[in-house]
């Protein structure tokens, strides 16, 4: 089923001045139910602005945004309801944070959907849960804790809405290498767990290839691919083209396999390099 | 929305304004504002009107672009003409409905001060389109030099005027950054009452309030590392030099004096 469509989504900024930009170009894409969909780009590629239009914070120059169907932007109420349907995380989120605890900052949200406080309660607590907070964290000033931790308690702001489809903004922006790890892991459990369509945005393939299962390539504002992981990386040659590139061990692989090692060629993690590796070796190799 | 304010912002160019010197141009731009308060009639304020009007034709700065700025005063214009047509009583009665009277001097008055504020805005707004906030900073250090003298720090003064000039985009977009994400969130910002909109906007200002002072200490860290220190005896990379184009300035502003004088002199005074 599709959950969010847009149907040839065009969008111009400043329309009328000598700075008119078209950011996005007759833009076409269907996101599934249960989706873990990538959005790859380079920088002013329209990514930022598609996914601003997803839950209505942008209204399209042309086109229109279908969300279960239905136009979003239809009026006033619809497109504020699509906020809490369709959760969108910005980046740098700790930077968002405003309120006297993690517990109230983290029910902003929820309150704002008009949910009863039990009900809320119950949400926020299962959010910070869920993100790794401690409970005797909820009291505390969101402005005392550690970089990492903000994030947390942002990205969990938005996850208690529980929207039917998360959306998320460079997660990994501006972490280390430890950090990036562990918040693209927690995007992935919170997938398995609710089963609910997430969208991630990045200019990183590495971080994209270990989560995502779909792709959606954009290029100066135009959908440029759209399909699996491995429809997406056969075609590596144009994605440099675009100032992309395909996932580092993916392409060691590729220069492997001109030797006449007979690997997978589907490799896109480090770990599933490692069992390939390991499946190789024990099947016993045959280079040349 | 908020990006769309334009007071204040510089609009590069090559016009023969954009290219006075900024101290000519902060002298000329002071007197030409004293010279509409010293506009007693319409003949000397049509005279100033029209010469706020040739400077933005002069500048080379579309129209459209001042209107814009014009945009945000609208209210107040026409708040100040109201209350001069319903509260000056001098001159003959145009119409009278019991206590509400208006007579034409209030008409005229009303008028009057409407001119008046447009070409302020006008001639005021001009400054900061065609001068860099830089260039303005510089010329406003180097007009107010003399008070060094009495240990007024001028130039620390002046670098913190450039970095608050410079910040203010930084700003605009940081805004609007914060709302979206604090709509993304549900945050209703444009219904309710005046109660429910301000507090609508707490969740705006704390994180930009914070959001400032983090960025104040990294730009004072950064500045500490590079042994700032405001009043070094700087050199300059770009010296200002007088040319004839302020002196040319400097004479018609002259005669503009001289000609307002005359003007209020010779024809009867409206206000």
């Amino acid at each position: 089923m599709t959950v969010l469509e847009a149907e040839n989504v065009s969008y111009k900024y400043s329309v009328g001045t000598p700075f008119q930009i078209t950011a996005l170009d007759r833009v076409n894409v269907k996101v599934e139910q249960g989706d873990m969909l990538a959005v790859i780009g380079h920088t002013g590629s329209g990514k930022s602005t598609l996914i601003q239009h997803f839950n209505a914070l942008l209204k399209p120059t042309e086109g229109r945004i279908l969300l279960y169907g239905k136009d979003i932007n239809e009026s006033r109420e619809t497109a504020h309801n699509a906020r809490f349907k369709v959760g969108l995380c910005f980046q740098y989120p700790e930077y968002q944070l405003f309120e006297s605890t993690v517990y109230k900052d983290i029910s902003f949200g929820p309150a704002n959907m008009g949910l009863s406080s039990s009900e809320t309660d119950e949400r926020v607590r299962r959010a910070a849960d869920f993100v790794g907070l401690s409970e005797n964290m909820l009291g505390k000033s969101p402005f005392d804790l550690s970089g990492g931790e903000k994030r947390r308690v942002a990205i969990a702001g938005v996850m208690a809405m529980e929207p039917e489809v998360l959306i998320m903004d460079e997660p990994a922006a501006g972490l280390d290498p430890r950090g990036r790890r562990s918040i693209l892991e927690l995007i992935g459990n919170y997938r398995k767990k609710t089963g609910r369509t997430v969208i991630i945005v990045s200019h990183s393939m590495e971080d994209v290839a270990g989560v995502a299962e779909k792709i959606l390539v954009l290029n100066r504002g135009s959908v440029a691919m759209h399909g699996s992981l491995d429809e997406v990386f056969s075609r590596s040659d144009e994605l440099r083209g675009m100032g992309l590139d395909i996932p580092q061990i993916t392409r060691i692989f590729s220069e492997l396999n001109k030797y006449g090692f007979g690997l997978k060629k589907n490799v896109y993690t480090v770990e599933q390099a490692k069992d390939e590796i390991l499946r190789y070796l024990h099947k016993g190799g045959n280079a040349k | 929305m908020i990006k769309d304010i334009t007071i204040g912002q510089y609009f590069p160019g090559n016009s023969f304004i954009h290219r006075l010197d900024p101290r000519a141009k902060l002298i000329v731009t002071f007197a030409a504002l004293v010279e509409i308060f010293l506009c007693k009639n319409f003949l000397s304020l049509a005279l100033i009107f029209i010469f706020s009007v040739f400077s933005i034709l002069f500048s080379k700065i579309s129209f459209k672009v001042v209107l814009k700025g014009l945009k945000m005063i609208y209210f107040l214009i026409f708040f100040t003409a109201l209350l001069q047509i319903f509260y000056n009583e001098k001159g003959n009665i145009l119409f009278e409905w019991r206590k509400i009277k208006i007579t034409d001097g209030g008409v005229y008055t009303a008028i009057f001060m409407a001119v008046r504020i447009i070409s302020l805005i006008f001639i005021s707004s001009l400054l900061t389109y065609t001068t860099s906030p830089t260039t303005l900073t510089d010329g406003i250090e180097r007009l107010l030099s003399p008070l060094k003298k009495i240990k007024i720090p001028v130039d620390t003064l002046a670098m913190m005027m450039t970095i608050a000039l410079r910040f203010i985009p930084t700003l605009i977009e940081e805004i609007d950054k914060i709302m979206n994400a604090q709509k993304a969130r549900g945050a209703d910002l444009d219904t309710g009452g005046v109660l429910k909109r301000a507090k609508a906007l707490i969740p705006i200002f704390i994180p930009l309030f914070v959001n400032s002072f983090r960025r104040a200490y990294e730009l004072a860290f950064a500045m500490e590392c590079r042994c700032y220190n405001g009043s070094n005896h700087r050199t300059r990379m770009k010296i200002m030099k007088f040319t004839w184009r302020d002196i040319a300035a400097f004479i018609f502003i002259g005669m503009m004096l001289a000609a307002i004088i005359l003007l209020n002199h010779f024809f009867g005074a409206v206000i």
